[in-house]
């Protein structure tokens, strides 16, 4: 019997960056990763090592130089702009060190932005329930109608949290969740991340410099020289 | 939650940074909507006019010089008006009125204002005056008015026979009341929106003075006009009536008139068994003649004429009357050089059969020239005094001597210079009875004239069949004839009115020409807010992008808030359009009076046009977002999430962000050890920064301030392709010039100047040049890495390029209203240059005149001098060219309504062509010939078929195929005689043409003759910028054949040397009084036309002044926005030394650069592009006023940009570097 097929896959996959006096600058050389479905993975390593580079290739923010990267069986190293775009609404969540929820939208309207882009009118009004309910799960159920602003950080990041998850991707992205939160909050965060993974089924990638957070994720891996290797301890 | 909430949403929270595009917004659209409402208002005050000149009157019938029974326009419940020129004068003399239009009318008139006046009718010895006339007598109710109206004269005062003496007869009168426009003060059949002068007076009393009792020449109607007959049963419906109107009108004049209303009379003779058609206007109309011998084969054709003298040999006897007719009064066989003649003469000159005799005679047409011409007859035979040859009848009552009891007490039209050879007792006698008698065919040709050939035909019929047969014939004849054959004919004035003001210049149009570039400069200033707003946003834009919209999504969201703000911008603009439009108004009826003639100008505001104006202007706004959009959301989510607002960041010198500056670790930090403030104060214009330490460029400095090539661009983007872009904006640019410079040549060689798409076309694509050289200037000067010598100075010029696009707007907008300020400046007319020469708006005359009674006399002639008592001394060196007036819509720019007929003019092309008098702009080109243009209206028919027609007669056309005449046509030497042919040429000014008429050359414009008879004028020619404006100018020999009964001459232009100009008009205008000659210097009525022209110009300005305000405007903005984006940095310089003075330097040497750049671009385009019309006539640039102009500009675009400079770098800059 087979091993199931991987969510995600990325094989040698390379990207540099111009700009250099003597050339292209390398930041990831040949890198290879491959995440299964629901499985939780933390990406350290120093900064300015390519972890967010990383994350942008994954989030298909992004394209590699060379290499693969599958999706889901879905080869998204091919795909035109707006494959891409559908891809990232779909399939995949974001959250983001800074949260940038919408200031003019109330905390609802915040979750509910993602399904403005499919044009997909019937999965709409299904996603507003999904929207109360997962606002509800992350307590927020009394602060659907704030706005971004009348929120604490915590608050604001679970909101994230939610909007990343109203599509029902497969895979979420969180690039430095916790970086701007207090110890207490991100500690909070970091289980309704875990959590939700577990009842949603929702395959997770965290590029985190917080070893508490890094600790908590299935599988810790560190970016070092262009390369994903285990992470000390792991 | 949708796409419209989430961008009502965005729209709300960035309110406040949407002020701005609201405001830009708000201004576009004001002016846009404004600019339409203005076109309303001129519209609707027009149709205001139109409908207060005409009350309630639907039809009229105006027959001029004909006249017709009141009671035919009483039976058709009509209004009967005797319409006729006059005078008015003051009692003290001391104020006078000329070309009034005198009306008489009775109490029916009234009843078709639309506020019925105070009083029934107008009692006897009265006048009640229109406000134009009793402001221009300053008179009042209860003063005394001299009234001097042209009498009605049965026969013209064209005819070499007419009496001259009174023509014209005065009344005192007493003013009984001034009638404003609600009371048909206005009352007038002419689209013009400027005041007649109208004098109200009774009906009777002014048939009695004019001698025509019981005569009308003017009927206005309701759209009620009855059948008078009972016996007409025609039943319809109302509504049928009101669209039928018209054909029930003609139907009705035809059920309702009579031979007297054609002013024909079919009488029995006394003193035979005959009917005779005969008419008090002496020459029966030729439709007269061909019915009365289509009705009866066997009437007879009488002509009779005054012979000045009958000569046999040394005999001779004056002032006989000669009968030209066919049999029985002359032998059926009479040769044409035969005469009959009567037993008298024959015994008086001693004739016998074969004798000769000569016969001398007045040319009927020559008018009060009274041209002598005589002809040769040998004798046929001689009968005896009895009838049907001693038939006094034979005679037409020739005015002033049918009834006179003397040949010496003839008031006729001529002196008697043969008074001698008078024969007294033949007229005691046998009055008029003709001495001699010749055929029909004789007489026919040497008194045939243009009012017919026929004075009288008679029906022979036995004595007792007359009585029956009279009215047998008399209902024939009606229904041979029709009304129109005597220009009896019902006009729908008022449609013709509301079509003249609905057609007439847009002033909407005109409107957003003149507000063009303030829209533009909206635009630009609504495009640059919005993309600021937008770059604001840039994480929110890389949010969107990330959570899976696409670009093009987040385009359509950020397109959708944009088309909020319009439709809210438009919305606020229609409020301030009607503020706008009402002080346009304001304006057009204060300052730039001279544009529109009068100061009645309304508000008006359709709702489809408020509709369309605000649909309009939400379209333009949201495609200036478009444009501004177009490009955005195409950077990488993950640099927009970063925080990368910034359009491009390039390698230019020293002013790195803070952000890049965090971002790339020691770059800007190792410029912080510098030792000590740098000393850039006083010099700082023209220092290099490395100057404090003295030891010139501080290699240190320099190493930090220039960042390599390349360094901080932005990712992915391509040092070649910045390189091609410069490129392809720098061959545009060239691409541009050479298509300007190729207009502009086409346009020299053509010298077709005037044109004013060549104009716009030239400049803007030098416009377009000077943007796309400035890009690539601007991009250039991104690339170039001349850090050695870097100054403050160009430090901040280019730091111009670090946000490009913004620059390059900022210069587009300062560059269009330079453009438009020097360019326009530079067409305004100068009535004054080369007025005395022949090729100019003058035509070199120095006199224009203006008569309200014709003038038949040769102003030119010592005789005609004589008559008028003109002082021979001032008269020296003066000579006029007259013109005949068939009165019309004025077509120039004066009147703002659609010409629908316009004036027309006949002039001898001769005297214009001697003179060269004009400059033509252009001639249809099938005629263009370089022997004088004037020619060209010697041409008789310039119908489709007439160049075929010309070739076959035999002229050759040159090689060129511009030349059509061999050496021009010395006369009308082919084609058909003069009133036959259906097109004829027609000269006109460019202006009226193009404006008035809104025709080209080539075009026709239809006209119908005296007689009903449709013409078309083809616009041969057009004059350049002329005194004759407004007119439509025939051959004099065409106006004559198709409008016989406009008799005399009543526009002149007059020849005098400059210096006496003043002498000969003070001498002329007393000697023509009783005329109301009105003589205007030529340079004024030139500048009363260019003031138009100029005001227009004037209005172009300042429209085009407030559109450069708002771009300095934008030019402040651009400062702040550049200024806030840049604190961080500022402050960075503050940090190692620099002074604030320094900083504001730098930031004003930037954007002064921009300034200067846009000033410079405008100016050089315009410069280039009225090169044309300077070389074709144009007047000299206003070097002062365009100077003084562009200085303001200057000056207040660098006070935005102080202002903008100082309130950005206020507070503590340095607190920016602390918050990074």
């Amino acid at each position: 019997m087979s091993a199931p097929a991987p969510l995600l896959r990325l094989a040698n996959v390379t990207k540099r960056y111009p700009g250099a006096a003597d050339g292209d600058l390398p930041v990831l050389r040949g890198l290879s990763l491959e995440v299964a479905r629901g499985e939780t993975v933390a990406i350290v390593g120093p900064s300015g090592c390519g972890k967010s580079t990383l994350l942008n290739l994954i989030g298909t923010l992004d394209l590699p130089d060379s290499g693969e990267l599958i999706l889901d069986g879905q080869r998204l190293d091919t795909h035109d702009e707006l494959a891409l775009a559908a891809t990232r609404n779909r399939q995949i969540g974001f959250i983001f060190q800074s949260h940038h929820l919408l200031p003019q939208c109330t905390v609802l309207e915040n979750v509910l932005v993602p399904t403005l882009a499919s044009g997909d009118t019937a999965s709409r009004a299904q996603a507003m329930d999904r929207a109360k309910q997962l606002l509800t799960r992350v307590g927020l159920a009394e602060r659907m109608n704030y706005r971004p602003g009348q929120l604490s950080g915590g608050e604001r990041q679970r909101c994230a949290v939610v909007r990343a998850l109203i599509n029902q991707p497969k895979l979420l992205l969180a690039d430095e969740p916790t970086g701007a939160l207090d110890r207490a909050t991100a500690d909070s965060l970091a289980a309704l991340l875990l959590d939700l993974n577990r009842e949603q089924g929702t395959a997770l990638i965290v590029v985190t410099h917080a070893p508490e957070l890094a600790k908590r994720m299935g599988r810790v891996l560190e970016l070092r020289d262009g390369q994903l290797v285990a992470a000390h301890g792991n | 939650m949708t796409l419209w909430t989430l961008a009502l949403r965005s729209l709300r929270f960035h309110a406040r940074a949407h002020l701005g595009v609201l405001l830009g917004a708000t201004v576009g659209a004001a002016v846009l909507i404004g600019a339409l409402l203005v076109g309303d208002s001129v519209r609707g005050s027009l149709r205001d006019m139109a409908l207060a000149r005409l009350g309630k009157v639907e039809a009229a019938m105006a027959t001029g010089d004909r006249l017709f029974r009141t009671e035919l326009a009483t039976n058709l419940n009509a209004a009967p008006v005797l319409a006729l020129p006059g005078t008015v004068n003051s009692a003290d003399s001391s104020r006078r009125a000329n070309r009034v239009h005198v009306l008489g009318v009775d109490e029916s008139f009234w009843k078709l204002a639309t506020k019925a006046p105070p009083f029934a009718t107008v009692p006897p010895d009265s006048v009640v005056l229109n406000q134009a006339l009793a402001d221009q007598l300053a008179a009042k109710p209860g003063d005394e008015v001299l009234l001097r109206v042209s009498k009605v004269s049965a026969l013209s005062q064209d005819v070499a026979l007419t009496t001259r003496d009174g023509q014209s007869v005065a009344v005192r009168l007493r003013v009984y009341a001034v009638v404003g426009k609600e009371q048909l003060g206005r009352f007038s059949l002419q689209a013009n929106q400027i005041a007649p002068f109208n004098a109200f007076v009774p009906l009777g009393l002014l048939q009695a003075k004019a001698d025509a009792v019981g005569k009308a020449n003017l009927s206005a109607t309701l759209n009620t006009l009855l059948f008078p007959s009972r016996e007409v049963d025609i039943s319809f419906s109302a509504e049928w009536a009101t669209e039928n109107f018209m054909a029930i009108a003609d139907a009705g004049l035809r059920h309702s008139w009579q031979l007297a209303d054609a002013q024909l009379e079919l009488r029995p003779l006394t003193n035979s068994a005959a009917l005779e058609l005969r008419t008090d206007r002496i020459f029966l109309d030729p439709p007269a003649v061909r019915a009365a011998l289509a009705v009866d084969t066997n009437a007879q054709p009488i002509l009779t004429y005054l012979a000045t003298l009958l000569r046999a040999g040394t005999n001779a006897t004056a002032y006989p009357m000669v009968t030209a007719a066919g049999a029985p009064l002359v032998p059926a066989d009479l040769r044409d050089d035969e005469v009959v003649i009567n037993q008298w003469l024959a015994d008086q000159l001693q004739l016998k059969p074969g004798g000769e005799l000569e016969m001398s005679y007045f040319l009927p047409d020559s008018g009060a020239a009274l041209t002598e011409a005589t002809n040769r007859f040998r004798v046929h035979s001689i009968v005896p005094m009895q009838m049907p040859w001693a038939d006094r009848t034979l005679m037409p009552d020739f005015p002033g001597i049918a009834k006179a009891e003397r040949i010496g007490d003839w008031d006729a039209g001529f002196p008697m210079k043969h008074s001698k050879l008078v024969d007294d007792p033949y007229w005691k006698q046998w009055r008029g009875t003709p001495k001699a008698f010749v055929s029909l065919s004789a007489g026919r040709k040497m008194w045939g004239n243009r009012f017919g050939d026929t004075t009288a035909i008679r029906f022979p019929m036995p004595q007792s069949e007359i009585g029956n047969r009279k009215s047998e014939i008399e209902k024939a004849l009606l229904t041979a004839l029709k009304p129109t054959d005597f220009g009896l004919v019902f006009q729908p004035v008022r449609e013709q009115a509301l079509k003249a003001s609905r057609e007439g210049q847009d002033f909407g149009g005109l409107f957003i020409g003149f507000s063009f570039f303030l829209i533009i400069a909206a635009c630009v200033l609504v495009s640059l807010l919005f993309q600021f707003g937008i770059e604001q946003r840039a994480t929110e834009v890389g949010t969107l992008l990330a959570l899976g919209f696409t670009p093009k999504q987040v385009r359509r969201l950020f397109l959708l808030e944009g088309a909020g703000l319009s439709l809210l911008g438009s919305l606020l603009g229609a409020a301030g359009g009607v503020w706008y439009a009402r002080a346009m108004l304001h304006a057009l009826s204060t300052v730039w009076r001279d544009a529109v003639g009068t100061s009645d100008l309304n508000f008006h505001a359709e709702p489809a046009t408020l509709a369309g104006g605000i649909v309009g202007s939400v379209l333009v706004a949201v495609f200036t977002l478009w444009l501004a959009l177009r490009k955005q959301a195409r950077r990488p989510a993950r640099e927009l999430l970063a925080g990368g607002g910034e359009e491009v960041i390039s390698n230019q010198c020293s002013v790195i962000s803070v952000q890049s500056a965090k971002g790339s670790g020691g770059g800007v930090m190792a410029v912080l050890p510098h030792p000590g403030p740098l000393p850039l104060g006083e010099g700082m214009a023209t220092g290099t920064l490395g100057e404090p330490n003295g030891s010139g460029s501080d290699p240190a400095l320099a190493k930090v301030l220039p960042l390599p090539a390349g360094e901080g661009r932005g990712e992915g983007e391509k040092p070649r392709g910045r390189q091609g872009q410069r490129n392809t904006m720098a061959w545009t640019g060239v691409g541009c010039l050479l298509a300007a410079l190729a207009l502009i040549g086409w346009a020299w060689a053509k010298n077709d100047s005037a044109a004013a798409g060549i104009f716009f076309g030239a400049g803007a694509l030098l416009l377009g040049a000077a943007m796309a050289f400035t890009s690539a200037f601007l991009s250039k000067l991104e690339r170039s890495e001349a850090a050695a010598n870097l100054t403050l100075t160009s430090l901040g010029i280019r730091n111009a390029t670090r946000r490009r696009r913004r620059s390059l707007a900022t210069v587009a907008m300062l560059a269009c209203g330079s453009f438009l300020i020097v360019s326009i400046g530079a067409f305004r007319l100068d009535e004054h240059a080369d007025a005395t020469k022949r090729a100019s708006g003058t035509g070199g005359f120095a006199l224009l005149g203006e008569s309200t009674l014709p003038v038949v006399q040769d102003l030119n002639s010592p005789a005609g001098r004589e008559f008028f008592n003109l002082d021979a001394k001032a008269m020296t060196n003066v000579s006029v060219v007259p013109f005949r007036v068939r009165d019309g819509d004025d077509a120039s720019c004066l009147n703002l309504n659609r010409a629908q007929k316009p004036r027309l003019l006949g002039v001898q092309w001769r005297p214009m062509d001697q003179r060269t008098a004009f400059r033509f702009a252009g001639v249809w080109k099938p005629l263009k010939n370089n022997s004088g243009d004037w020619m060209l209206l010697s041409l008789s028919d310039v119908g489709d078929g007439f160049l075929q027609t010309m070739q076959e007669a035999g002229l050759r056309r040159a090689s060129g195929g511009s030349e059509i005449f061999e050496s021009g046509p010395s006369s009308k030497s082919f084609g058909p005689p003069p009133g036959t042919a259906v097109v004829i040429p027609g000269v006109a000014d460019e202006a009226s043409i193009l404006w008035a008429l809104g025709k080209k050359l080539g075009d026709t414009v239809d006209f119908t003759d005296e007689r009903g008879k449709p013409f078309k004028v083809r616009l041969v020619a057009a004059l350049a910028g002329s005194v004759l404006q407004g007119n439509l100018i025939i051959a004099e020999d065409e106006f004559t054949a198709r409008y016989p009964g406009e008799a005399g001459y009543r526009f002149f232009l007059v020849d005098a040397p400059p210096e006496r100009a003043a002498e000969v008009s003070a001498t002329l205008t007393k000697a023509l009084r009783d005329f109301g000659l009105e003589l205007t210097p030529t340079t004024r009525r030139l500048a009363q036309f260019n003031a138009v022209q100029n005001t227009y110009l004037g209005t172009f300005q300042v429209l085009g002044g407030l559109g450069l305000l708002l771009g300095s405007a934008g030019l402040g903005v651009v400062v702040l926005r550049n200024v806030l984006e840049r604190r961080g940095e500022l402050a960075l310089l503050l940090a190692v030394g620099f002074r604030a003075k320094a900083l504001r330097w730098l930031v004003l040497s930037e954007h002064a650069g921009l300034l200067l750049l846009g000033l410079g671009a405008g100016v050089v385009a315009a410069a280039v592009a009225v090169l044309p019309a300077l070389r074709s006539g144009g007047d000299a640039l206003p070097l002062a006023s365009l100077g003084l102009t562009l200085a303001g500009v200057l000056v207040s675009g660098l006070v935005f940009t102080l202002l903008a400079t100082t309130w950005s770098l206020r507070g503590k800059l340095l607190d920016a570097l602390r918050s990074q």
